[in-house]
């Protein structure tokens, strides 16, 4: 632990934690709160971003009840899916940080409604929860509707994530971008 | 929300509603039944009204009553299982049951959350690790976060109001909305990332990261009875996870 | 004794194409004031970080040459542990340099003392002696973000007064100050120099630091073009040809075509125009 580190994480989890207040006000179906995670991930190695999603996963289930911690494993899973994304060049431009995107959003999807079922047989989030009992209403099984109703969200915030994180990189002044050299490499340059 | 300055909550060692609030997690998710999680939760509320947070009780409602109502549905009106009939809608009594326990369990969590979080005192947790010296650089990463999270809402309903007043539609077509995410996001990270450059510079000047023992300004007093509370509680904790285990 | 010395030192930033620095030589020493001041990129921040081995600890990049702080290299990976505590650094913007964990000003102020392992009874002393110097003991028990800017660069200046450091590098510290912030400052960067200190103070404020400084380092491109005494550096043309300016009078009378040695303040312009 440096001091370069504990400058950045605080930032990082506080991304996390606030940003989704922010997108929020657009009414867009994103949480978006695995974007610090990302971004350490994408600055300083998947390790660090690791750091960032289990702490800050541990915060919010602090702030908001503790039945939230367990989600951590999927922040763990999305740096460490960011971090493999940034090692090769990733984010170098739109469409690759897209299907980067996809891919995560797939598995921590998948991830995510294993947690939901096995933790609290699917109701923890109100938006999960209230298309999860569409489902069952139409006549799809619990773990199925679980599943489907993850996975599709969390699709699409992942895309919605990795783009965004993308973008912000390659927009970087060269100064920052020199402060980070694993931002480079995650561009592409 | 504040606490009075006599309040149990505020004069406890920082440690104890932190293990309290571990304890009533662990006991909430081992809890077998409707009856076990109801009594928990009547419980956590006991010692949130007692401890001075009574508030906590309260605003965990605001995300607890949806999460009440969506189970009560999920299970107990679309549940399976042996039907019974109250004022003309058929309910199944297994998912009563099923929804009961989870929403006594989701109760006693997010209260004791939401009281252990407004106790929180950020100097005297760090001053309680420094006593005992455990690592400074977690318990700085903990309160810096907490600290910081006032100030990123801040900074980003600022940002909000001056891309508004620029005239950037928050609202109209999904695609325009899409757009906006970039304009009001960027700024705010960017910002985090050139403060992430001082405030490094200015941590690493002032030994933030250094070997040495960090001092507690005001070391919090830790009497028998904190540690007496805490025992109690981890002991009570475990056993319910016996009892889990082994019932 | 020599605080800080450069010695042929250059760095590259990660990235660049240019050094920041190339071949730059010039010191500092112990108990004198020492302004750096360059054009627009001239490296004196650059320096500075050099100086407190954050370049390239934190910035990455390359350094060549060679740079010798209180004695010892400070890129090496044991400075900081032998530095810790007696090199201050100063920067523009407070609120970036605030710990993020004190409640309040107090706490702000205790923060280094307390991460170096000070006993608490000296803690308690030396905090309270740097508020008072900072005239911000009123401000003890408030919460530090709440406070304006010049209050909480004076807050970040008691920080490092605390630790009674053996070097001080302050980049544009007078940025966030009020006027009679700055003469504070001032009086304070004096106070240390005369107690031992080294100050090393990059700075664009002529008017404020001509007559503090008691040397005057002008960097162009990189290295050290111009290195004397302020006064007599100042009156003549060489500051203009490295592109720096003067005080407001020096600038003054050089457009009114007046020839070096200028006068710098109102009373020396008055002086030399009413004869």
């Amino acid at each position: 632990m440096n001091a370069r580190l504990l400058a950045l994480l605080p930032a990082a989890i506080a991304i996390n934690l606030v940003i989704g207040g922010l997108v929020n006000a657009l009414g867009l179906p994103l949480y978006l709160d695995s974007i610090g995670t990302i971004l350490a991930a994408v600055l300083a190695g998947p390790a660090v971003g690791m750091l960032a999603g289990g702490i800050g996963q541990v915060l919010f289930g602090l702030i908001n009840g503790y039945q939230w911690i367990p989600f951590g494993l999927v922040q763990l899973l999305i740096a460490a899916l960011a971090g493999l994304a940034a090692s090769r060049a990733g984010f170098r431009l739109p469409s690759s940080s897209l299907a980067w995107g996809l891919l995560t959003g797939l598995l921590a999807g998948a991830l995510s409604s294993v947690l939901s079922y096995v933790l609290f047989k699917g109701v923890t989030a109100t938006g999960t929860t209230a298309v999860v009992t569409l489902l069952r209403q139409v006549g799809w099984s619990l773990p199925v509707a679980v599943t489907a109703s993850s996975l599709l969200l969390d699709l699409v915030d992942k895309s919605a994530a990795f783009l965004l994180v993308g973008a912000l990189v390659r927009a970087l002044p060269l100064r920052m971008m020199g402060r980070f050299p694993r931002a480079a490499r995650a561009v592409g340059r | 929300m504040t606490l009075a300055p006599g309040a149990l909550a505020a004069r406890a060692h920082p440690f104890t509603p932190l293990v309290v609030t571990a304890a009533i997690a662990v006991a909430a998710l081992a809890v077998p039944g409707p009856g076990p999680a109801l009594a928990l939760y009547a419980l956590t509320l006991v010692l949130v009204v007692t401890t001075g947070t009574g508030q906590a009780a309260l605003r965990a409602l605001v995300p607890l009553a949806p999460l009440w109502f969506f189970l009560f549905l999920l299970h107990g009106v679309l549940g399976e299982g042996g039907r019974v009939t109250v004022e003309g809608i058929s309910l199944s009594r297994d998912g009563l049951a099923l929804a009961t326990t989870q929403a006594a369990r989701l109760g006693a969590i997010a209260t004791a959350s939401l009281a252990m979080y407004a106790g929180f005192s950020p100097s005297r947790f760090v001053d309680a690790v420094a006593e005992r010296e455990w690592s400074f650089s977690v318990a700085y990463l903990v309160v810096a976060t907490l600290l910081a999270l006032p100030r990123f809402r801040a900074r980003a309903a600022v940002i909000l109001e001056a891309q508004r007043s620029r005239g950037l539609r928050l609202r109209g077509s999904p695609l325009s909305r899409i757009r906006a995410l970039g304009p009001i996001t960027f700024p705010l990270l960017l910002g985090a990332l050139a403060e992430v450059d001082e405030r490094g510079f200015a941590l690493e000047t002032r030994c933030a990261a250094g070997s040495a023992r960090r001092t507690a300004l005001a070391p919090p007093l830790d009497t028998t009875a904190d540690r007496l509370v805490r025992w109690l509680a981890a002991g009570a904790g475990m056993a319910a996870v016996a009892w889990r285990v082994v019932g | 004794m020599t605080a800080l010395a450069f010695d042929e030192a250059g760095f590259t930033y990660p990235g660049a194409a240019a050094p920041a620095l190339a071949q730059c030589t010039f010191a500092a020493e112990a108990g004198a004031i020492t302004w750096l001041t360059g054009p627009l990129g001239a490296g004196t921040s650059t320096a500075l970080l050099l100086a407190a081995g954050l370049a390239p600890r934190h910035t990455g990049g390359h350094r060549s040459g060679a740079v010798r702080t209180l004695g010892v290299d400070p890129a090496e990976p044991g400075a900081p542990a032998i530095l810790g505590g007696r090199v201050a650094l100063v920067l523009s913007s407070p609120a970036a340099q605030l710990s993020g964990i004190a409640e309040t000003v107090a706490q702000e102020v205790a923060f280094a003392p307390a991460n170096l392992g000070w006993p608490r009874e000296r803690i308690h002393s030396a905090v309270d002696r740097a508020m008072e110097a900072l005239g911000i003991a009123h401000l003890a028990a408030r919460d530090p973000s709440t406070l304006s800017g010049g209050e909480m660069q004076r807050v970040v200046l008691a920080a490092m007064l605390v630790l009674r450091p053996a070097l001080w590098l302050l980049d544009e510290p007078t940025s966030a100050l009020d006027s009679a912030g700055r003469a504070l400052l001032h009086d304070i960067l004096r106070s240390e120099a005369a107690r031992g200190a080294a100050v090393v103070v990059a700075s664009e404020d002529a008017d404020g630091l001509y007559a503090v400084a008691d040397r005057l380092v002008v960097l162009s491109g990189g290295c050290a073009v111009l290195d004397g005494a302020p006064q007599d550096l100042l009156r003549g043309d060489a500051v203009w040809d490295a592109g720096v300016g003067s005080t407001t009078i020096g600038t003054l009378a050089r457009v009114a075509g007046v020839d070096a040695p200028r006068p710098l303040t109102v009373d020396e312009g008055v002086a030399r125009w009413t004869r």
